[in-house]
């Protein structure tokens, strides 16, 4: 482990051990080791004797936000449909966030799925978190049995081999083009701040873009080809919270449930399409993808459109709307099809 | 209107014959686009009858589900088409449902479905012959493009 | 059963004629693809562990057409349903890794009386190639299978000294070996075969230990066990175990109508869905995750075991590499078993 993350561990080990000890939070949503090298897993810490387990490195890659409204309505007493809520305050939650952690926090707020007040945020600023199928393609299909993070390198060993590569090549995609890697809201601010500077943040976009619309259809169909409907991409998303997803719709039915190509892509578009101008390309769906489809693209070209035609960016400012639920007089219309009075 | 292909059903996503004709799903809203539609008819403004009309209560109300589960089913185009904005009966449907249809179109067009199958306009009440302009364009423009293939669901049956 | 010893060239000649006499699919990078005369090279050298795709899809195909209608009104057959004319095509799948391997022999004990599972079975030949190198994430001798298990195989390939020992176990592995191939096993073959066996199982003490200590187990203490609040929290919930699991063989029927055509499909379903048992009053009786979580492990380890006398498990290591979250069932199977 790199010195910052041992750092940064001990340092929300222990401000959780204290904010569980004095009674502050109920619970603490940080992560614990995995049983594979470059794993973590979401972890709730309820005892001070929990914080122990916390951990921090660059494999962190599922958003913690995805399980907060579920933890905090999990910590309130319990109660029927129409009995009203408690009176009094209501247990809190402590959770670790990074820039985009954070930024999904702003955009649950805004959607009122969590309510702040019952929050204690741990911002961390992120470094890029690693891609295990970068690290593993860098592996050459050999089985990595140990990774160790140095400060710029991960060490990556196995049976018979060993090999050093540089940190930053394996950082996933979307930290790779990330504005927002400290966090935008916090009660208390762990390690150093980060100050990244990027530029072309949507040149993968711009790139796909440019290609030709047959090329661009080949490339989408054969990026979902090997979909098999997990829905881990829409489980692992913190936007994801609809008592009843489109999928699980049966009359009308918007999508099939086979693999269908048909099916598929709707799916996919679909499942874009709800995150638009809300996706704060966290990477969370791509991380958890098991077949490794990029969809993290499509929410990615959906982010451009909002910045560039409506000015807006997910998960900035609490108060703010988020940009499909509200409208601006002189918002861009020049796709419309207008016949002048004769 | 008796259609032969639509009663075919199988063959809805046809191949372009000389005489195939594109079939378009037309959402209009129930304060303008469709009294325009109306106005068109009542006035006697010819356009092409390859638009299927659904009536809907307001543009805001047509989702991107609605849109992708006609391309779905064989719509070979969809046209949306709802108030001027500041005419919008519920004040600001319109102006929610532009801010949406610009990203999806953006974004369909972006995975490589071809421009011109999916299209938005405004048509008021008043605007008969802008109705049928506006069906006019839309369909030489589905036409130009030929039946639809990408998000067709088919079902073989032997 | 018959043993042969084949060279490589020996090898590669039977899956020439595989691939020109039927359909013949390997493993190529992470999924299942069909292998043409001139792409053989791609399925000899295969990377140890089982690969990403699951050997499942060729036994419940994704979806499996049960039968289709018309749908429209005035046809003289609308509404009648008829059987899918196609018959499943005759086919090899080589490549199979004996766990993969096992899992189709413990899927068609639950499919036994399915005409389309079995359908598919008697079509397919199964020729496997066993384990000299494992993964960190196999574990299938403590699950009862072996790396050099010959369940659920047609015919067990095992390389040695350069070349293949062939292990012919039933008549359809016969059927596919053209008279004359490769020469009959000496004894140094076979004693190279009960070496690495024995080498394999050391170390392990009885295959069947797990499934039995399971059976002991008392139902309704696993089911109430704490652990499954901890082991839940984590679960996203998605179907990516479900789904990779070559054991995993729940599905859902349902009607397709397209433009007036309909099919009755069934496919994959998977326990860890809310709609799994969402029940046409609204009601779910697994409405909470961990509910969904307990049932996945519980049918693995103990449902099935009581059912069919051996885990729904066969030890690929395919929901642990894969689970975006990390959930081990390595672990689980060790917490549950030190639930008292």
């Amino acid at each position: 482990m790199s010195d910052t993350n041992a750092k940064i561990t001990e340092e929300i080990r222990a401000k959780a051990r204290e904010l569980l000890s004095s009674g502050e939070i109920a619970a603490f949503l940080g992560f614990t080791s995995g049983s594979l090298p470059m794993t973590t897993r979401p972890f709730v810490a309820k005892r001070p004797g929990d914080a122990d387990k916390l951990i921090w490195n660059s494999f962190c890659v599922m958003n913690l936000a995805n399980y907060l409204p579920a933890l905090l309505e999990s910590l309130e007493p319990p109660r029927g449909p129409k009995d009203p809520p408690p009176a009094g305050p209501l247990p809190k939650v402590g959770v670790v966030a990074t820039g985009c952690c954070s930024r999904n926090i702003v955009v649950q707020m805004q959607e009122r799925q969590v309510d702040r007040s019952r929050l204690v945020i741990l911002g961390v600023s992120s470094r890029g978190m690693v891609d295990r199928k970068k690290v593993m393609a860098a592996a050459e299909g050999r089985e990595p049995l140990k990774v160790e993070e140095g400060g710029h390198t991960l060490k990556v060993s196995g049976r018979d081999y060993e090999l050093e590569i540089d940190r930053w090549s394996a950082v996933r995609d979307n930290c790779l083009t990330c504005a927002h890697n400290n966090p935008v809201i916090s009660d208390y601010l762990i390690g150093p701040v980060s100050n990244r500077d990027v530029k072309d943040r949507f040149a993968q976009i711009e790139a796909i873009e440019a290609m030709p619309a047959n090329a661009r259809w080949k490339w989408f169909t054969d990026e979902i080809a090997s979909c098999i409907r997990c829905y881990a991409c829409r489980n692992a998303c913190p936007l994801c919270y609809c008592p009843t997803c489109f999928v699980d719709d049966s009359r009308p039915q918007w999508v099939g449930k086979s693999t269908e190509p048909a099916d598929t892509a709707l799916f996919h578009i679909l499942r874009a399409f709800h995150c638009a101008g809300r996706c704060t390309d966290c990477g969370a769906c791509e991380s958890a993808c098991p077949m490794g489809i990029k969809m993290r693209l499509f929410t990615r070209k959906l982010s451009k459109d909002a910045f560039n035609l409506f000015g807006a960016e997910a998960g900035l400012d609490p108060q703010a709307q988020p940009p499909l639920a509200t409208y601006r007089p002189d918002d861009p219309e020049e796709f419309l099809i207008v016949e002048e009075k004769k | 209107m008796e259609d032969k292909n639509l009663q075919s059903g199988t063959n809805l996503a046809a191949s372009p014959t000389a005489n195939w004709e594109p079939r378009i799903v037309a959402f209009l809203c129930n304060w303008c686009s469709y009294a325009g539609a109306d106005l068109a008819g009542v006035s006697r403004f010819q356009y092409p009858p390859n638009i299927r009309i659904i009536r809907v209560p307001c543009s805001g109300r047509v989702s991107a589900n609605m849109i992708l589960d006609a391309l779905k089913a064989g719509a070979d185009g969809v046209l949306v088409s709802g108030c001027h904005p500041g005419d919008c009966h519920y004040i600001s449907g319109n102006l929610h449902a532009r801010r949406r249809f610009g990203l999806l179109k953006n974004f369909l067009e972006f995975l490589g479905i071809e421009p011109g199958r999916i299209n938005f306009s405004w048509v008021s009440a008043s605007e008969g012959e802008q109705f049928s302009e506006v069906v006019k364009k839309v369909t030489g423009r589905v036409k130009a493009l030929g039946p639809t293939r990408r998000l067709v669901k088919e079902i073989r049956i032997d | 059963m018959n043993i042969l010893r084949l060279d490589i060239n020996g090898l590669l000649d039977c899956l020439s004629s595989w691939a020109g006499g039927q359909e013949l699919y390997g493993p190529v990078k992470d999924g299942w693809r069909r292998i043409s005369r001139d792409g053989l090279e791609a399925v000899v050298s295969i990377p140890p562990g089982a690969p990403k795709a699951p050997i499942k899809t060729f036994f419940l195909a994704q979806p499996e057409t049960l039968f289709t209608f018309s749908a429209r009104h005035g046809d003289d057959d609308a509404w009648i349903p008829t059987p899918p004319k196609e018959a499943p095509n005759r086919r090899v799948l080589f490549g199979v890794r004996p766990c993969d391997a096992r899992s189709i022999a413990l899927n068609s004990m639950p499919y036994r009386d399915d005409p389309y599972y079995q359908a598919r079975m008697d079509k397919t030949a199964v020729v496997g190639l066993s384990c000299n190198e494992t993964c960190s994430t196999c574990f299938c001798k403590s699950v009862g299978g072996s790396p050099y298990g010959t369940e659920g195989l047609d015919i067990l390939l095992t390389k040695a000294d350069g070349g293949f020992i062939a292990e012919v176990l039933t008549s359809k592995g016969e059927g596919l070996l053209e008279k004359g191939t490769g020469t009959p096993a000496g004894d140094g073959d076979m004693a190279r075969l009960k070496a690495l066996r024995d080498a394999a199982q050391a170390g392990t003490s009885d295959t069947q230990a797990l499934s039995a200590s399971f059976k002991a187990k008392n139902l309704m203490q696993l089911y109430n066990a704490r652990l499954w609040q901890g082991l839940s929290e984590p679960c996203l919930n998605c179907g990516a175990c479900t789904f990779l699991c070559p054991t995993c063989y729940c599905f859902d029927i349902q009607d397709e109508v397209v433009r007036q055509a309909g099919r009755r499909i069934r496919y994959w379903d998977s326990c860890m869905f809310p709609l799994f048992t969402l029940h046409a009053s609204g009601h779910n009786p697994r409405g909470e995750k961990i509910k969904r979580v307990r049932n996945r492990f519980m049918h693995k380890l103990k449902y099935f075991t009581e059912r069919f006398g051996a885990l729904s498990c066969v030890g690929c290591g395919r929901c642990i590499r894969e689970c975006p979250v990390n959930i081990d069932i390595r672990e689980v199977i060790r917490d549950l078993l030190s639930v008292e």
